[in-house]
């Protein structure tokens, strides 16, 4: 249990340090940034207390926030994807799998994972841009951010599951 | 309490998701400055579209007070207004005792406002209902005005309503009215056709008036006091036997569109009426 929050928090502080040194600073075609620390909320396994997920996303979007200075913005989106994760990951569970069931590639497969991580990267960024961007009225601005910022994260995220894979 | 526990327990991170949603959301609109101008123009539109809403609906309700009111400051302005004006035709003696006498004249008459429950147009005679009856101090025989004129006269009462005969009543309706400023009178009819024109007959051959003079009550019928609006002088015939003239009168009364009316008691009418009777009985007496 406290090698599992020590690691937990091990990979809070390189997501949040990885975010606000390196990817915060990327925007591709001025609207495709990568939001790689919504990978810390969707792999939260299976049984693991709400409220805990809940304050952990809370607090790493408090963080983020902090380095890019938009208090609120990433807080209040991880804070309702951290609220969605539990029930959805439950959709995909086998039925006789260990009740810690981690969501990854290795453990749902490949196709599963993909509606998994796609939905709750891009329910993230669609939350993230409407209250970034606060209006749609630029609605082709928004939308590209949208699909921009989800595909690169997506991209980052499945580089991480290989990669973890090997 | 224990069940209320464990509910609580078991939603427990419901809880806490509103409350850091609230709490980002706080932070969200307060430390952004964007998103709170945003937020803060938004609110004020809605707001401000509520806020119009209502007060268009309040207004419209009060418009029937309104209304009401208005139809009887026009009325009495109206009279002032014709008092005033002759008035300053007459204006040889000391303007201002002759001013109180005449407004004293006017607050003899004590108006009813009412509205019109019943309204016809296309009958040779036409009846009006109003919604003031002899509960509220309305008597047969009382004339009955609205701010832009004449209307009519009170035919009979109940407690509560009252039916009036108007001005566009073939048989019934008499009116004594005389030509503004020249004091020639005349009695006002209805041919049963326009509801817009009626005719003044009875006027004297040797009266100088022109076209698109006035026409208004002259005050002797007791019905209603001098100077209400009846009309404008049209058209200006012979009556059929060569004797008088017959005015055709565009009426300033729309009784297509009538609402709010005033009825107007007088209390020097009973005297008035008696005394008249007196005369009568006693000349038939003589005869």
């Amino acid at each position: 249990m406290t090698i599992d929050l020590l690691k937990r928090a091990g990979w809070f502080i390189v997501f949040v340090l990885v975010q606000a040194m390196v990817l915060g600073r990327i925007h591709l075609f001025n609207c495709a940034t990568p939001l790689l620390y919504v990978y810390f909320v969707t792999s939260f396994p299976r049984n693991y207390p709400k409220w805990g997920i809940l304050l952990w996303s809370f607090l790493l979007g408090l963080l983020i926030d902090t380095f890019s200075n938009t208090p609120g913005l990433a807080s209040a989106s991880l804070t309702l994807v951290a609220a969605v994760q539990p029930y959805y990951f439950e959709l995909f569970v086998p039925r006789d799998s260990v009740d810690d069931l981690k969501p990854a590639m290795s453990t749902l497969g490949p196709l599963k994972y993909t509606y998994y991580i796609v939905v709750l990267v891009v329910l993230y960024c669609l939350v993230f841009y409407s209250l970034e961007l606060f209006n749609f009225f630029n609605w082709t601005q928004w939308a590209s951010c949208v699909g921009g910022s989800a595909l690169i994260t997506l991209l980052l995220i499945y580089t991480f599951e290989i990669a973890k894979n090997k | 309490m224990k069940n209320l526990l464990e509910f609580l327990l078991k939603h427990f991170h419901w809880f806490l998701f509103v409350i850091l949603e609230t709490i980002s959301v706080v932070l969200l609109f307060q430390y952004n400055s964007y998103q709170n101008s945003v937020w803060f123009s938004t609110a004020n539109v809605v707001v401000g579209k509520f806020y119009e809403w209502n007060s268009a609906v309040e207004s419209f309700f009060s418009l029937t007070k309104v209304n009401e009111d208005l139809t009887l400051r026009n009325f009495y302005l109206e009279r002032q207004v014709t008092q005033l004006r002759r008035l300053y035709g007459e204006a040889t003696e000391d303007l201002s005792v002759k001013e109180r006498q005449e407004l004293e004249f006017l607050s003899q008459y004590k108006l009813i406002p009412a509205k019109v429950v019943t309204n016809e147009l296309h009958r040779a005679n036409n009846l009006i209902t109003i919604n003031k009856g002899e509960s509220d101090g309305v008597k047969e025989g009382m004339g009955v005005a609205c701010g832009k004129g004449v209307v009519g006269v009170v035919y009979s009462t109940s407690a509560h309503y009252a039916i009036v005969i108007p001005v566009l009543n073939v048989n019934s309706s008499r009116i004594s009215c005389a030509i503004r400023g020249h004091g020639y009178f005349g009695v006002l009819r209805w041919d049963g056709k326009d509801a817009g024109i009626a005719y003044v007959e009875d006027i004297p051959r040797h009266a100088r008036f022109k076209r698109g003079d006035w026409v208004e009550t002259n005050g002797y019928s007791s019905i209603f006091p001098a100077g209400v609006l009846v009309g404008q002088i049209k058209e200006v015939y012979n009556s059929r036997d060569g004797l008088s003239y017959r005015l055709q009168v565009r009426l300033t009364t729309d009784f297509g569109n009538l609402r709010d009316v005033v009825v107007i008691s007088d209390n020097t009418i009973a005297e008035r009426l008696r005394i008249m009777q007196e005369a009568r009985d006693s000349l038939r007496i003589k005869n």
